[in-house]
């Protein structure tokens, strides 16, 4: 029965993933295609060097012209993961607070659907809403050899999990704050506050040293912001990242169970 | 002996500092169809939700196929069907794809009852929700609360946006599933739709019910109405003073008064002052309604 509500939600934000997606992989085609361009351009890498507060406010550190600085510099340190929250806060917003505001989820909480199978199915929805981008991302990048980038594909396969695993948890602070509230804006609003800082907390750390000593805090930089595209991400990073996302998720299903359904 | 398809005992709900609903007790028995009236606002869908499981009351019970709806476990609604008060269904699908998504979720299957709800109200189901007058939208939310043939169906504001023919349809549906012994909650602020097909009517006002009985018992104790004319001018304070009597339109020559109980004290106040004509209306429930609503019968 979840799965009936899986594929609704799908259904009804079929056009916004569709166009992500196919946003997404134009955008990465074209950063790949143009590697071989900038690959032996040492400019770039001196300008970072020069300027490292600057380049880190984008999520820049290290090289840039290597396969992995440049796949960091322009998409995973940043574009990748602002697409794939974009979904997933979206989603999360709209799939308790705003389908109760649209009048929606009262058809649906009077199925003979338990209150966490709603919460389940909506987790699932949202699994496969922040599965979109890393996927898409990760398929793109497999043109790469074509480009001269050979980045290192296990390393590249860890972030695209932990990417999914980051966009869900934000997706899911989303969706429990709107199963607290009932407002789709409160939740947009928290989930969007708490990623934005969460980004420059990871991206600052390492050229400002207050913000250096709560970088545990971001979960970016569990996912995205400490090389992980070449060291690869740790076992550590990616239970951090997929047990913040069980415990939102359990709370959301507490909170959903108290919630007065319109 | 069977349980009450609802039993709601001092179910109340606030909403912070409003109350929603107060004390309200209600017992619907199987195989009838219970009226719910009242203006707007004035707590007849919070019960609902409340009875439904979808909020939590406050304070008191409730009990709906024999289950607490506030306890959690859903089950006892695979036997409801729910027409909500404000239908909104998911804009992009088709009439097809909303009654095929909801079957699936209910994991049931087509069936010629369904076929049948479909072409009784001319369901449109080959074009996006979007796209539907609101008349349309109910009609696919009548299909969607009777499809799975339930054994207590709630229906909030059912024939909103219908056609008089659509209604009449609707009465004969209901008259069907009790027929069938299934049991009807019908909430309405129209008292036209409900007088047509209940048999007992529970009145909520500002959160709190205020009757509760059978349509002939209101009807046997509600005001009836009776317009005198004179051809000479009279004084009717003496009717005033009968008990049950109360006097509205009163000029020299015309008088309309409306009364309870027995019509014999009231015709013989009458007689001396010796009318040219009387016109007496049937027991209305609409004067009950104007008392009540303090002054609105269709209150909105």
């Amino acid at each position: 029965m979840p799965l009936d509500l899986v594929r609704l939600d799908l259904r009804l934000r079929r056009r916004m993933l569709i166009g992500t997606a196919v946003g997404a992989a134009a955008y990465l085609f074209l950063v790949v295609a143009v590697y071989p361009t900038f690959q032996h351009d040492t400019a770039f890498d001196d300008m970072i060097a020069a300027n490292p507060a600057a380049a880190a406010a984008f999520g820049i550190t290290g090289s840039i012209t290597s396969p992995e600085g440049w796949l960091s510099a322009n998409m995973y340190a940043n574009f990748g993961p602002l697409l794939a929250l974009m979904l997933t806060i979206g989603y999360g917003s709209a799939a308790i607070a705003g389908q109760d505001g649209e009048g929606l989820l009262g058809l649906l909480a009077t199925l003979p659907v338990p209150r966490a199978r709603i919460v389940a199915a909506k987790a699932l929805t949202l699994l496969v809403a922040a599965l979109v981008v890393p996927v898409v991302s990760y398929a793109v990048c497999l043109a790469g050899p074509h480009f001269e980038l050979n980045p290192r594909w296990g390393p590249l396969l860890g972030v695209s999990v932990a990417l999914t695993l980051l966009a869900f948890d934000l997706g899911a602070i989303a969706l429990l704050v709107g199963a607290i509230s009932g407002s789709r804006g409160a939740a947009l609003g928290a989930a969007s506050a708490i990623a934005a800082s969460a980004y420059l907390i990871s991206s600052l750390s390492p050229v400002v040293d207050a913000v250096h000593r709560v970088r545990w805090l971001s979960p970016f930089l569990w996912a995205v912001g400490d090389g992980q595209l070449t060291r690869g991400v740790t076992v550590a990073q990616l239970g951090a990242l997929a047990g913040l996302g069980a415990v939102l998720v359990a709370a959301t299903v507490l909170a959903f169970r108290r919630f007065d359904i319109q | 002996m069977t349980e009450p398809p609802i039993v709601a005992q001092h179910l109340t709900k606030t909403f912070g500092d409003d109350l929603g609903i107060s004390d309200v007790n209600l017992v619907v028995e199987p195989g009838e169809v219970f009226g719910f009236l009242g203006p707007n606002g004035a707590g007849k869908s919070t019960t609902i939700r409340c009875l439904l499981g979808l909020y939590r009351p406050s304070r008191g019970q409730a009990r709906v196929l024999g289950q607490d709806p506030a306890a959690g476990p859903a089950a006892f609604l695979a036997d409801v069907g729910y027409l909500p008060g404000e239908l909104r269904l998911p804009e992009r699908l088709t009439g097809a794809e909303v009654l095929a998504t909801f079957r699936r979720m209910r994991r049931g299957h087509p069936t010629a009852y369904e076929d049948g709800l479909v072409e009784r109200f001319g369901a449109e189901l080959g074009r996006p929700v979007s796209s539907l007058s609101k008349g349309n939208k109910q009609k696919l939310g009548l299909v969607l609360a009777f499809m799975h043939r339930p054994r207590l169906l709630v229906l909030d504001e059912p024939t909103s946006g219908l056609d008089p023919l659509l209604q009449d349809e609707f009465a004969s549906l209901l008259r069907e599933t009790v027929a069938d012994g299934r049991t009807v909650l019908l909430s309405s602020h129209d008292l036209d739709e409900v007088q047509r097909v209940v048999q007992r009517v529970a009145i909520i006002r500002s959160g709190r019910i205020v009757i509760d009985d059978t349509v002939a018992a209101l009807r046997a104790s509600a005001p009836r109405t009776v317009e005198l004319t004179f051809d000479h001018d009279v004084d009717p304070r003496p009717l005033a003073s009968v008990p049950g009597v109360t006097l509205h339109v009163t000029t020299a020559r015309h008088v309309t008064l409306t009364h309870t109980g027995a019509a014999a004290p009231v015709l013989t106040a009458i007689a001396p002052l010796r009318p040219d004509t009387i016109t007496a209306r049937p027991a209305d429930l609409e004067e009950l309604f104007l008392r009540l609503y303090g002054g609105t019968a269709h209150a909105s």
